[in-house]
């Protein structure tokens, strides 16, 4: 330590040197900064209504205090569990059935040849992400729905009609395939971008020693991709608790409240849309608190695997 | 749900989270003050402030008004528009005041300042700064105005806020006491207000004292109806007068879907049905004792029915699926008997509907009990759910003026002043084309979307200028079954409650069951289980008890 203190000094003193150094990078994110600020850090102040009975004609000031009153309903809410309960299972079939997919379909890309097959590939995959869960989930219900075109086929040949829709038992799997289907291609940008980092002298190097093509890519390929793998996990993690809300909200009636009920969609039919402020705050305090946690465990388990995760304490 | 990108909107994403929970509080954290939550009307004290009734006889309709029970009478019917353009207010009624108006517009903002309003300032003789504000988030809109206590000169605030908006709190610290003004004989020196019947004014009263100036008041006020295509049911032979009980109905969705077609009987009913089982709108009161919708057999029997007809394949899979989009299967002739609001019933409606088939005729089953048996009874909503307010701030002879300026904007319809703030500038913003005003592209701009109404307008007419056909349908209609409007308990007494009773109010646990239990996913018993838990931990028993103790023992029913 005794050590690093002659070192100090010069750095306090290039502190101005490096300012008028950087002084176009610092300004051009200083309004980014100052965004962030006003919209995102100066709200946080109003975090206080969870423990207020709030009522927006009183004010922050002028609300009852209740301390841990919305936390004790909250906690004593059999629906609350239920979101959580549903938020949990819906981030796992998720992780488990959607993770994958970007990684499958990059390598799988990466594999063609023709620049213009690819480009054409990539297009139509991606162009979904651009559409809103509204339109998305309109396009299911026509194609799948119980008046749609799948089911009216189905009824013109006197077969049974198939409940895809709104048939609560399998509404996992029918929100994680509209997710496949809207942003798998979106997803595969990150993967990419990794795979073209990959030295291709490797594949060359693996190929004149007798590699075929299963153990270069698990020789090469796929430890390439590891890091980005991991930090895209991490994150997944960190936001286990947040799997989505127009989708829920557009498709809740059509399977029942208890099922497709989020913790975010919890948060606005209980909080917001009655007007139970801070009811809904609470809810949103408590997701904010796990996410943290969360996101610092997953962190914890990258570095455990040797790799950086999102940050570096 | 997909994967976040790279670490900054991952941040971004945390924080937006955080600040989502937060933002809407802290946008009114500058207010202060414990707001009074009031207003709750007594019959006696309210009616010894309402002001009189002088109807005008200036203008007559084709289809005069007929009255039913007490407050409920049709809305008269007008099959063109008057040629003869009475004016009603004799001069300029303002005095060269500068104000602003805040209105809710559910449609494209007008361009500001556009010469549409500068020539109602013109007629109306004050500087009046319209501010319209998208009508979808008027609610958030509104309540950072009243914490900050810096609401305009005059303001829109829709009675269906009552019980969550604590509109009664603001009555008397921020919004003008017009008693004075308006009471009994008072309100004779603003005929036009004067002829706007006597329930509309109780929208906006609290407290006993009159605050607020009503606007399209109605006296066939009910939430809406059973509506089936008219064309289609009769080109089958089947007419309105067959359908008697709920078992008529029934059978009826047998006979009607079709589902290899595409076509099922019913779209959502729920809304418009319930209260035929004998179920009451939201209360009311069995041997002196207050009852809660929720306890009653009668609407558990409504959702039983209503569970069997969509478990029955009646109803079109889309509705039951939560899509929304059942006007578009009604005009489509996918689904052909519908819930939905009387304000459905008009000339839009059938110029959407004629344009999917050229036959669309839009009908209404008259109002039936559910068992075929006894005289059917349907609850009255409040005479108007748009209600205007005038700030406290302002001196005497500003409301004076304000309200003279009321009495222009609630001329009748067909009159010069009508003409004027529905149509704007004959030449600018409308042309006359076989007697019926047609809007220019001007017009359709800068006074369709309707602004100064929303301060203050006459009583509702029915007038489809260019489909006479609609007003008499509508018409018949409402004549048909004006006998069966009656008034329920609480009816017109403005009840703010306090946060917590305003939640077990909105009871989101049980109507999300109930909309469950009606596309056939859950059962009547799984409602019977929510109600059981909102009685408790929900606090509907604290409501009731809260109702009881603070408006039926101290105001009375209001019946």
């Amino acid at each position: 330590m005794t050590a690093l203190r002659p070192a100090l000094r010069p750095a306090r003193r290039n502190w101005r040197v490096r300012l008028r150094r950087d002084r176009s990078l610092v300004l051009m994110a200083l309004p980014a900064v100052l965004l962030l600020l006003v919209f995102n850090y100066v709200p946080l102040f109003g975090l206080v209504t969870a423990f207020q009975e709030y009522d927006p004609l009183s004010g922050v000031s002028g609300s009852a205090w209740v301390g841990l009153h919305q936390f004790e309903r909250l906690f004593g809410d059999p629906l609350f569990w239920s979101a959580v309960r549903n938020t949990l299972y819906l981030s796992f079939v998720q992780l488990v059935l959607f993770f994958p997919v970007p990684v499958a379909l990059a390598l799988l890309l990466n594999s063609v040849l023709s620049d213009r097959i690819r480009n054409f590939i990539q297009s139509v995959v991606y162009l979904p992400h651009f559409f809103s869960w509204v339109l998305a989930i309109t396009i299911f219900q026509q194609m799948l729905g119980g008046a749609g075109v799948l089911n009216q086929f189905l009824r013109s040949h006197d077969i049974g009609t198939w409940d895809v829709m709104t048939n609560p038992d399998t509404f996992a799997l029918l929100v994680t395939s509209q997710v496949i289907w809207k942003e798998a291609g979106w997803g595969i940008i990150v993967f990419l971008a990794a795979l073209a980092a990959i030295n291709t002298d490797l594949y060359e190097a693996a190929a004149a020693d007798g590699a075929g093509r299963w153990r270069r890519l698990w020789h090469i390929t796929l430890p390439g991709l590891r890091g980005v793998i991991v930090l895209m996990l991490v994150l997944r993690l960190g936001n286990a608790l947040t799997v989505g809300f127009e989708q829920f909200l557009i498709q809740r009636y059509a399977v029942g409240h208890d099922t497709a009920d989020v913790l975010d969609t919890f948060a606005f039919y209980y909080g917001i849309a009655t007007n139970d402020y801070s009811y809904g705050a609470a809810a949103g305090l408590f997701k904010s608190i796990i996410s943290l946690l969360l996101i610092w465990g997953a962190n914890k388990l990258a570095h455990a695997f040797g790799e950086d995760g999102l940050y570096r304490a | 749900m997909g994967i976040e990108l790279n670490r900054r909107s991952f941040l971004n994403a945390a924080a937006t989270a955080a600040a989502l929970a937060a933002a809407g509080p802290l946008l009114s954290a500058c207010g202060g003050g414990g707001a009074q939550r009031a207003g709750v009307n007594s019959e006696s004290g309210l009616r010894a402030a309402l002001p009189a009734h002088v109807p005008l006889s200036s203008i007559k309709p084709d289809i005069a008004s007929i009255a039913g029970g007490p407050d409920a009478l049709t809305d008269p019917g007008f099959l063109t528009y008057p040629a003869n353009r009475v004016a009603t207010v004799p001069g300029v009624p303002g005095k060269g005041g500068r104000y602003s108006a805040v209105v809710p517009l559910w449609g494209t903002i007008p361009p500001a300042d556009n010469a549409f309003y500068q020539a109602m300032d013109k007629a109306l003789g004050i500087r009046l700064e319209m501010k319209p504000a998208d009508g979808n988030t008027y609610n958030t809109i509104v309540s950072t105005m009243t914490a900050a206590k810096r609401l305009p000169d005059w303001i829109t605030l829709p009675s269906w806020w009552n019980p969550n908006f604590n509109t009664g709190g603001l009555a008397g610290s921020q919004l003008a006491d017009l008693t004075p003004f308006l009471s009994g004989d008072n309100v004779k020196k603003y005929p036009n207000l004067a002829a706007i019947p006597t329930a509309a004014w109780r929208a906006g009263a609290w407290g006993d004292k009159i605050y607020g100036i009503p606007s399209f008041s109605s006296g066939f006020a009910i939430t809406g109806t059973t509506f089936y295509r008219r064309d289609v049911l009769e080109a089958r032979g089947i007419t309105a007068d067959q359908v008697k009980s709920a078992d008529d109905l029934m059978n009826l969705g047998k006979e009607l879907t079709d589902a290899k077609a595409g076509v099922w009987a019913f779209d959502d009913l729920y809304t418009y049905l319930y209260t035929s089982f004998g179920a009451p709108l939201k209360w009311k009161v069995d041997n002196g004792k207050l009852v809660h919708l929720f306890q009653t057999d009668e609407w558990f029997e409504a959702l039983d029915w209503l569970h069997r007809l969509a478990t029955a394949g009646y109803v079109h899979p889309d509705a039951l699926a939560g899509d929304q989009a059942g006007t578009t299967r009604f005009y489509a002739g996918k689904v052909l008997i519908a819930g939905g609001g009387t304000g459905a019933w008009n000339l839009a409606d059938h110029q959407n509907g004629v344009a999917a088939n050229p036959a669309y005729r839009r009908g209404a089953f008259d109002f039936f009990t559910a068992d075929g048996k006894g005289t059917p009874r349907v609850d009255m909503g409040p005479a108007t759910s748009i209600v205007s307010y005038l700030n406290a701030n302002l001196k005497p002879e500003q409301v004076e003026e304000l309200l003279a300026v009321a009495n222009y904007l609630a001329a009748p319809f067909g009159s010069a002043e009508y003409t004027m703030v529905n149509f704007g500038v004959e030449g600018t913003h409308f042309t006359t084309e076989g007697g019926v005003p047609a809007p220019t592209e001007a017009g359709r701009k800068e006074v369709q979307a309707q602004t100064y109404p929303f301060l203050a307008s006459p009583a509702q007419v029915i007038s489809n200028q260019t489909a006479p056909n609609v007003t008499k349908d509508l018409a018949a209609w409402q004549a048909a079954n004006v006998k069966a409007l009656a008034k329920p308990v609480f009816w017109g007494m403005n009840v703010s409650m306090p946060q917590a009773q305003a939640t077990a109010e909105a009871a989101q646990a049980v109507m999300d069951t109930v909309k469950d239990c009606y596309h056939g996913k859950k059962k009547v018993q799984d409602v019977k289980d929510a109600v059981a838990t909102w009685k408790g931990s929900g606090g509907g028993d604290r409501l009731i008890a809260w109702m009881d103790e603070n408006v039926l023992q101290k105001h009375g029913t209001g019946q």
